[in-house]
């Protein structure tokens, strides 16, 4: 949220001015995008399949970045902890990942 | 708990961050988000390795999947994540009424993505696709039917928030378990984000 350095007395008074929907739109109209794109480059489906897989897995990435951002408010204030967190579980995730890809049929 | 003095439409902004402990609550669901992405990322790792051990004459991922399903799937679940911070939003403005209609249209979005991945999967086992069928099959089931539990419960909880704020009120106390619900909404959607790229559409390509 933008504005939070509210004094305490300001807090019950005034009329908080409240995110407004417009960049929740966003957000999905660009997972919507997003999505679009990976769907076609399967259904397209013509150039190496190596590429569409690194085309996939951007989309993918990028549309983790608009939603956790923007809908779990992961980019505002306040959420280092949440970060942590994640990221935690993302490097553990991602090692078992590289485990299971590289390593089980070597 | 001082705040519990509020009278209501006069709840403080950021209801959910009223309290210590609702602080805490939304502290401890990251935490447990955290371990979420462990656990789904060992789902996936599975899956990855087992992804092409088919077996003969079993149907493969190619010949199984149809991508305009998934896509409906995806759209629902797309569009229910949007209708969910539209409820966060209305939670955050202090209006009661339109935050459970929020609520009701993302768990009505569930039940149509839970609907749709039943008929699915038992398309799949009419197809001779079945649980013991392969590591393929079995991975796929272990991975995808986690996430659509995930979206069993998360519909079961919110339906019990919608059922508690109704009973409550929208308070400091009721306000955390809201905010918490939605990102758990978000974390099912972005779990799906990579079953579609991972399982399906990557299972396309091959």
């Amino acid at each position: 949220m933008a504005a939070v350095n509210h004094s305490a007395t300001e807090e019950t008074k005034k009329r908080h001015k409240h995110e407004g929907p417009q960049k929740h739109i966003v957000a999905y109209i660009m997972s919507l995008v997003l999505t679009l794109i990976a769907f076609a480059a399967v259904i397209a489906g013509e150039v190496n399949t190596s590429f569409i897989i690194f085309i996939l897995l951007m989309m993918a990435g990028l549309q983790v970045f608009v939603q956790m951002g923007f809908w779990m408010h992961m980019k505002d204030k306040g959420h280092g902890f949440a970060t942590i967190s994640i990221l935690g579980g993302i490097v553990i995730a991602f090692t078992m990942i590289i485990m299971a890809e590289y390593w089980v049929w070597w | 708990m001082s705040a519990h003095s509020h009278v209501e439409g006069q709840l403080p902004h950021e209801p959910e961050k009223a309290t210590l402990e609702g602080r805490n609550k939304i502290l401890g669901f990251w935490l447990f988000l955290g371990a979420e992405v462990v656990l789904f990322g060992t789902l996936f790792s599975a899956f990855l390795a087992l992804r092409d051990k088919v077996g003969d004459g079993n149907p493969t991922a190619d010949e199984l999947f149809n991508l305009s399903t998934v896509a409906i799937a995806t759209f629902i679940l797309l569009t229910s994540s949007l209708t969910s911070v539209f409820a966060t939003q209305a939670l955050h403005a202090g209006k009661k009424n339109a935050m459970i209609g929020w609520l009701i249209v993302t768990v009505l979005f569930g039940l149509a993505f839970l609907g749709l991945e039943i008929y699915e999967f038992a398309e799949y086992v009419h197809e001779g696709h079945g649980f013991t069928t392969s590591a393929f099959s079995s991975s796929f089931y272990t991975l995808v039917g986690f996430h659509g539990a995930h979206v069993a419960f998360g519909v079961l909880w919110i339906g019990l928030i919608i059922g508690q704020v109704l009973k409550k009120g929208l308070t400091v106390v009721t306000a955390p378990k809201v905010y918490v619900s939605g990102l758990y909404w978000h974390f099912i959607d972005v779990v799906w984000v990579f079953i579609f790229t991972v399982v399906y559409l990557m299972g396309k390509v091959g």
